[in-house]
């Protein structure tokens, strides 16, 4: 059977491109490598979900090379080695099942880098294709379908709004979250109400939050987390156009007069290939995944990988810089009754510092410590460089656990795209199916760091405020395996980017990249909800202009 | 009795045992876990509330966790490679008691980076099984998250392992 389309992956890019389809009654395939676990499958398990690698491939099946400087020269580590995966949910529906929601749009400056602040020596910044007011109706599509709650607060930098308010009320809040109000307040700082990919009234199907207290990392058990399998797969299902195969691992896009004509898959439970003919593909494996196949799928026509004659695809990789710190709470603080109050969100960002003066800033987010009690535990074992145990470290867990909280907050900021991050393939490392792993050069240019400690600074004025103990921050140049995007960067010039305007690839007109690829800077916000809107955006281009590939 | 109960039992009392995780033959012997569970005694010994080692399942929960595939085998051999290394060292270690064992161990610790390693992660996984839900042999009773008044989230796993629902 040859499918109107077929989807590589099935995450928040993913999706969005098969429920529009499917409701303009194409006939859609997905193919993800995991398994389809639903609601009733999904706990709160720390060692599965957590601890593990059961959600994401099996390293010694399939990893990643970092490539870091070391000593001034480039060394590649495979992640089985580091023990530090850089996969983020195989599942349906994608690393979208284990995010914690917090949603932020871009700004509309963050679509003309370039132009508003010109050029940083060392960084490939350049403006995007499109402007906000292209993407901006997609952005209100997935707070209505995707389920996105919250307040708006008015700020200096808020971004433009079709919709007055949010279509469902914010979540309810942990009593710290007036204290944080009450310290911005006081130091002038705006407490900036932070949306939430979470149903906080029922929709559909899914029930509303439950304030399970176990929501980052974890899928969620009663459908209020907007994962792109419980807000668009299991709606679009409904159709009887999407056909989702499960355990199918991508290995190569085969094109024939520059256009593709199948994806071969493997079965990961059989270990057997198999092939799927469609008149579009539509690849959306998230960034780093996505930049592999294209690679690995080498051709007559295309030497060094699809639509990668001129050599960009894997080039200006971006995560998200930034960093985190704490602060601890305790009775003399705050009431502990207070305090130790459970599954209530703190839904407070910092977004005063999106511009700072003449340079791009970003935002912080804060939220309490995961409530994961392994992890929590076993940092407790170390006391400085001593190693505790027996009665001085139960001691030590008792109090963590009982007496103590301590806040969190999370920096956001740009990472510039650089000639020194990107994804390669490189012959020599091979998964269990003999397929090049992607290799990640994980370089990022110092601007990052400036910015991103200037917003931790102000992130730990709120926390003193607040009278926290034994504030820390640390912000670092390492990539959050979680926050990619880019490499196959838009663009209206085929010589510097991989796709156009509307995320097909320039050199094969039936290509379409529709996860965080297409971004050529990635903002200072979480990716998700960007990823989610262009991917509505590219599925209404892709409806529009059937005609001319249904043939 | 289940596979995975008989294992840990059998590991317990002593027989030596071939575990076959994924098909690959590894082969532990039985003194590593013995030493395993003398040394989390003393990493985690009976508190004025604390559970100990033994009453929540410390080692039980080692003997299940390391036949499942998704087991660090580094680790594995980590921790077994450890326990000749402190029999090396220390080699009346099981007999001694509970006083001596814990100055030992600090010796031992202090003495070598490997040997810090080595107690560093053995106690990692004492707490892994101290606050992991109890369907894993651990936590039993839920005796960890009870003595640090810690609630769990709900749903609590039905199978191991977030393996799909019938």
């Amino acid at each position: 059977m040859k499918y109107d389309v077929c989807i590589v992956g099935t995450g928040a890019g993913a999706s969005g491109v098969a429920h529009t389809l499917t409701e303009a009654g194409l006939k859609v395939v997905m193919l993800e490598r995991g398994g389809f676990l639903k609601e009733k499958d999904f706990s709160k398990d720390e060692v599965a979900y957590c601890k593990r690698d059961i959600v994401t491939p099996n390293l010694k099946e399939s990893y990643h090379t970092i490539e870091a400087l070391e000593n001034g020269k480039w060394v590649k580590t495979p992640t089985y080695v580091t023990e530090s995966s850089f996969f983020n949910g195989n599942i349906v529906g994608g690393s979208s099942n284990f995010m914690s929601g917090y949603f932020h749009r871009l700004k509309p400056v963050d679509f003309k880098l370039l132009s508003t602040y010109g050029t940083i020596k060392g960084a490939n910044v350049v403006d995007w294709a499109i402007d906000y007011d292209e993407i901006e109706p997609y952005f209100e599509k997935v707070e209505r379908l995707v389920g996105v709650s919250g307040e708006v607060t008015p700020y200096k930098y808020h971004e433009p709004r079709s919709t007055k308010e949010f279509p469902y009320p914010p979540l309810d809040e942990h009593p710290i979250s007036k204290r944080i109000d009450q310290s911005c307040n006081k130091l002038g700082f705006v407490p900036y109400k932070t949306p939430r990919a979470i149903l906080s009234k029922p929709k559909d199907d899914r029930a509303n939050c439950y304030y399970s207290n176990y929501c980052g990392s974890y899928p969620c058990s009663s459908g209020a987390k907007g994962s792109a399998r419980a807000s668009l797969l299991q709606p679009a299902l409904k159709t009887g156009d999407l056909t989702i195969i499960t355990h199918a691992f991508v290995k190569k896009l085969v094109e024939k007069n520059a256009k593709v004509t199948e994806a071969i898959y493997i079965d990961t439970q059989t270990k057997k290939e198999h092939n799927i003919k469609a008149n579009i593909f539509v690849v959306a494996g998230q960034a780093v995944e996505s930049c592999r196949l294209l690679l690995n799928s080498k051709s007559k026509n295309f030497p060094n990988g699809l639509a990668n004659n001129t050599g960009q695809v894997g080039k200006n990789l971006l995560f998200s810089a930034g960093g985190v710190g704490s602060g601890q709470f305790d009775a003399k603080t705050m009431p502990l009754k207070e305090l130790m109050v459970e599954g209530l969100f703190v839904n407070r960002s910092l977004c005063d510092w999106y511009e700072i003066e003449k340079m791009k800033g970003g935002i912080v987010d804060f939220l309490f410590e995961h409530a994961n009690p392994i992890s929590k535990a076993s940092k407790q074992r170390w006391e400085g460089s001593k190693l505790l145990w027996g009665e001085e470290l139960q001691n030590k867990i008792f109090h963590k656990f009982t007496a103590t909280k301590q806040l969190n907050f999370e920096v956001f900021n740009d990472w510039l795209p650089t000639d020194n991050c990107f994804v390669s393939v490189d012959e020599k490392y091979k998964d269990v199916y003999g397929v090049p792993v992607a290799n990640i050069r994980i370089g990022a240019h110092p601007h990052d760091l400036k910015v991103a400690k200037l917003l931790a600074k102000k992130a730990e004025e709120v926390l003193k405020e607040m009278g926290a103990k034994n504030i820390l921050s640390s912000m670092s140049s390492y990539p959050p395996a979680n926050l990619q995007a880019g490499g196959c960067r838009f663009g209206n010039d085929s010589k510097t980017s991989v796709l156009n305007k509307h995320c097909q690839a320039h050199e094969v007109s039936n290509l379409f990249v529709s996860d965080g690829s297409f971004m050529p800077t990635g903002g200072s916000v979480t990716y998700t909800w960007t990823i989610y809107a262009n991917s509505f955006r590219v599925g209404d281009y892709i409806v529009a202009n059937w005609e001319r590939y249904n043939k | 009795m289940t596979r995975r109960v008989f294992i840990a039992s059998t590991l317990l009392a002593g027989t030596a045992l071939t575990l076959l995780p994924q098909g690959e033959k590894t082969h532990i012997r039985v003194e590593p876990f013995k030493v395993i569970e003398t040394v989390q005694k003393v990493l985690f010994p009976k508190g004025l509330k604390a559970p100990s080692a033994s009453e929540f399942g410390a080692t039980n929960y080692l003997a299940t966790v390391t036949t499942h595939s998704s087991f660090w085998k580094d680790d594995l051999k980590f921790l077994i490679f450890g326990t000749e290394l402190l029999m090396k060292e220390e080699p009346t270690f099981l007999s001694m008691n509970s006083e001596k064992q814990d100055k030992a161990l600090r010796d031992f610790v202090n003495n070598s980076s490997k040997g810090e390693n080595w107690v560093s992660l053995l106690l990692f996984y004492t707490l892994e099984a101290l606050f992991s839900d109890p369907i894993y042999g651990g936590n039993k009773n839920e005796l960890g998250w009870k003595w640090t008044q810690h609630h769990t989230g709900q749903p609590q796993p039905k199978k191991m392992w977030a393996e799909e629902i019938a």
